[in-house]
């Protein structure tokens, strides 16, 4: 029963990891640009769900507005810098959003302080629910279908509308993108706003569950690197088979051994590099 | 000593399903220039990567001087006496033509470069031979200039140069005049001539006056396999080579 | 890369005045000492990023397993100052080899995002393994016993004068001993490599060999500059693994492609956040500010911009009537 419980948990954080690395994963498909402020943008999609909560005392406004303005801050974010970059080398992408990635964090701290916030599980999702033999937290299941249900708006997004046709073939080639003319600015824009803004959206919904505290932005990449390393670049069901097996790993792990159930994913990559050095999804 | 400093059976590339390479055997004998000519799409590059290491082939034998090296990785190759060009040039830009032809000479070395305590000018003979490459390629005037920075003509002969550095025993040349100008092309094919009484060259070229002036041996490839192998004047005369190949060029 | 051939000359001499100068200049050597100490680590960064062309988010590891090992030597094996040294820069060696051969195994953005993997990995290690680490406290009370050989006692380190004079002359040495690397066999292969690999794969290098060898290097230096910090702080915090990020944007900073860079991207890093550290905690806004400037506008880092200045200057002074 217990490792029932822990498959749940371990399906929550590997969706929220999903949809972190599926949005990483998009902006470089699309853009070939390297995101190191991901984790960042992460930790102000959990903030913003703090504040907002406070302002509002709603969190089903926090859950709109958070990732929302994350996307929006990213968008700006995408016009004013970063499209000066992207012919540049990766080195120098890294670099950039490195950068921005600590002015974010030391940001944070400036506003909300070096300590860590805890934020209080919404009304109406509080308390359990009895599963077979045994009570699970009803945030956690929420988190579970919600993420479910935004990845499958996602794969529709992307396989189904012209939107994820000019994302998919611009990620296959790099002509067919300059085919395209004078919308690529947009598309450009908007698929960093939408990456990124998935990220908001995971920080949001983690907010509840894990807290927040201004240096989970290198935590967080840290993880979505493995998730990419494992399932390769590029790839929605790479993101979503990578981002499970990280988060079942590191919930079955921390019945067994919880002081390294942090440590075990990044063994679990280390294996992966060592027996299949392109991913186990990845491609030469 | 065997007649051939090369010998190729059975060898076969596939890249999923579609063969790039099929069913190739040949020899390349000491001392000639054995050239490689087809149409677009016919493998003779593919098959350059499984002779140069780049390529792993999917079955087959490579036997280079009198040693099988069907698997062995390129630097192995290089330190064995193989040593390419490439069809696109491939320099280090950054580099003065000079550091370029000592660094590709010290590349016989192999791990012997790893030598991180001793100048790298201690050793004498990789200048000596960057030195020699250079008076022999004209280059000599150029010898402080970047690679990217000089002429293309400039760039395919410093190409050349970059495998004669390795005193290899098989030059491996992947079309040296492309995209070079006509008034560049004689002194190339000169070139190509007198390296052939001093190494065994194999030469991929779509230039066919090149091709049937100095080849000693020319292997006509089609679809992944070999057409037909001869000398020039039987190639010329090959009613399917002209048909498969030289009716399309004329 | 001929310029920096001749060991003693060029920039050595520029060096070397400013190590006397900087305690003087500075208000305190302690401070020196630490500038002398992340300038190790950039040089250590640079020998990868500005030579090798291999961006290290793990820079971090080495570091602290510097201060972890070379402290633990001292603690409960008893060891002195220079075998504490030696413990640290051996096993920087080590684990750099071990790192670095993982990492290579996938090149670009995947290269650079498992380093930064592996630095989370040494992190938890580091959190997991409390009893000799201290955990989130940090490893305390860290000695910086006398600098002694085969028994005698050739100088105490006790002062921050004294420290500093000692860290100095190891800068010295490394700077030197950096400057024979780029220029030896290997340095000047590691530049081709960086300049392109299918080439230097087509000469005849195993190019994944240098790239372990550049990493073994700069985990010697990295781990020994980690170990000559916990000396100085007589504490080895947790924060050492996270440190690769700044080591990163000082490096890039100062300059990558110039061993004097390294020292003046340590040198403006540590004296702005000593200026700071009372009136405003949050200075790091103005690196990350800094390093996304440094990416647009001065590729060459503050060192290439005082470059190109004297090139200008020389240049209108060179010119005839």
């Amino acid at each position: 029963m217990l490792y029932a419980f822990q498959v749940l948990n371990g399906l929550g954080l590997g969706m929220i990891y999903f949809l972190i690395s599926v949005g990483l994963t998009i902006i470089f498909g699309l853009l070939n640009f390297v995101n190191f402020a991901h984790g960042a943008f992460f930790m102000i999609g959990g903030y913003l769900c703090y504040s907002l909560v406070g302002w509002t005392g709603s969190f089903w406004l926090s859950l709109l507005f958070g990732p929302l303005f994350v996307a929006f801050a990213a968008w700006l974010a995408e016009k004013i810098l970063f499209h000066r970059i992207y012919h540049l080398p990766h080195t120098f992408h890294i670099l950039v959003t490195v950068g921005i990635a600590l002015i974010l964090q030391e940001t944070t701290i400036m506003i909300w302080g070096p300590v860590g916030k805890n934020i209080s599980v919404p009304e109406g999702l509080q308390g359990v629910v009895t599963l077979w033999a045994f009570a699970y937290p009803v945030y956690r299941l929420f988190l579970i279908s919600f993420t479910i249900i935004i990845a499958l708006a996602l794969w529709y997004l992307l396989e189904r509308t012209r939107f994820g046709a000019l994302v998919r073939a611009g990620s296959e080639s790099a002509e067919m993108i300059s085919l395209l003319g004078t919308n690529i600015h947009r598309l450009f824009a908007a698929t960093f706003a939408l990456g990124v803004g998935l990220a908001g959206l995971a920080g949001t919904l983690s907010a509840p569950v894990r807290g927040v505290n201004p240096f989970m932005g290198v935590e967080v990449l840290g993880i979505a690197f493995v998730v990419v390393v494992i399932g390769g670049m590029g790839s929605f069901t790479g993101a979503l088979l990578g981002g499970l097996l990280v988060g079942l790993v590191q919930s079955l792990m921390s019945t067994i051994w919880p002081e390294g159930a942090s440590l075990m994913i990044y063994g679990a990559m280390a294996a992966v590099i060592l027996l299949r050095p392109y991913g186990l999804f990845g491609r030469a | 000593m065997s007649a051939f400093i090369l010998k190729v059976e059975k060898l076969c590339l596939s890249y999923s399903g579609f063969m790039a390479v099929d069913n190739v055997t040949f020899q390349v004998a000491r001392n000639t220039i054995h050239s490689i000519i087809g149409p677009n799409g016919a493998g003779k590059t593919s098959l350059f990567h499984c002779l140069t290491g780049a390529r792993r082939p999917t079955s087959g034998y490579v036997e280079f001087d009198g040693r099988e090296i069907t698997r062995e990785p390129t630097h192995k190759r290089v330190s064995a006496g193989m040593a390419r060009s490439f069809q696109i040039t491939s320099l280090f830009q950054n580099l003065t033509v000079r550091e370029n032809l000592r660094l590709a000479s010290q590349g016989r070395d192999g791990d012997g470069a790893l030598t991180f305590w001793r100048s790298a000018f201690a050793r004498r003979e990789h200048i000596e031979v960057a030195d020699a490459v250079m008076e022999r390629l004209g280059l000599t005037k150029r010898a402080d200039a970047a690679a990217g920075g000089l002429p293309h003509g400039q760039q395919r002969i410093l190409e050349l140069g970059m495998a004669l550095c390795g005193r290899p025993r098989l030059l491996l040349l992947d079309e040296p005049t492309a995209g070079m100008g006509v008034e560049d092309i004689p002194l190339m094919t000169r070139l190509i001539a007198e390296l052939g009484k001093e190494y065994s060259v194999m030469l991929i070229e779509h230039n066919m006056g090149i091709v049937m002036s100095i080849s000693d041996v020319i292997t006509v490839m089609s679809q992944g396999g070999i057409l037909v192998e001869g000398k020039p004047e039987v190639i010329r005369a090959d009613a399917r080579v002209r048909e498969a190949y030289l009716g399309d060029a004329a | 890369m001929l310029k920096d051939s001749e060991l003693l000359g060029g920039t050595t001499p520029v060096v070397a005045i400013a190590l006397v100068l900087l305690p003087v200049v500075l208000p305190s050597a302690a401070l020196a000492t630490e500038i002398l100490i992340f300038a190790l680590a950039a040089l250590a960064c640079n020998l990868l990023l500005g030579y090798g062309g291999l961006l290290s988010f793990g820079q971090g590891i080495f570091f602290g397993a510097g201060a972890y090992l070379a402290s633990l030597a001292m603690i409960h094996a008893g060891a002195g100052f220079l075998t504490a040294l030696a413990t640290a820069a051996l096993s920087g060696t080590l684990i750099a080899a071990v790192v670095g051969a993982l990492a290579i195994r996938r090149t670009g953005i995947y290269f650079v995002m498992m380093t930064l993997a592996f630095n989370q990995t040494a992190y938890f290690i580091a959190y997991t393994l409390d009893e000799w680490t201290g955990g989130e406290n940090g490893l305390l009370d860290v000695p910086r016993p006398p600098l002694a050989l085969f028994g005698a006692t050739l100088a105490d380190l006790g002062s921050p004068m004294s420290y500093y004079v000692f860290v100095a002359v190891v800068f010295l040495l490394i700077f030197v001993a950096t400057k024979r690397v780029i220029a030896s066999p290997f340095g000047s292969t590691l530049i081709a490599i960086r300049d392109n690999e299918a080439r230097a794969d087509a000469v005849g290098y195993n190019t994944k060999h240098f790239k372990i060898v550049a990493f073994a290097v700069s985990g010697a230096i990295t781990a020994l500059a980690g170990a000559l910090y916990a000396m100085l702080l007589n504490f080895a915090p947790l924060e050492n693994i996270q440190m690769s990020e700044n080591i990163v944007i000082l490096t890039v900073i100062g300059g990558t492609g110039s061993l004097l860079g390294s020292l003046l991207g340590a040198g403006s890093w540590v004296i702005i956040s000593d200026m700071f550290a009372e009136v405003w905690p949050r200075w790091l806004i103005v690196m990350g500010g800094a390093l996304i400037l440094v990416v647009l506008f001065l590729r060459g880092g503050i060192w290439g911009g005082i470059e190109s200045l004297a090139e200008r200057i020389s240049s209108k002074k060179g010119k005839p009537g």
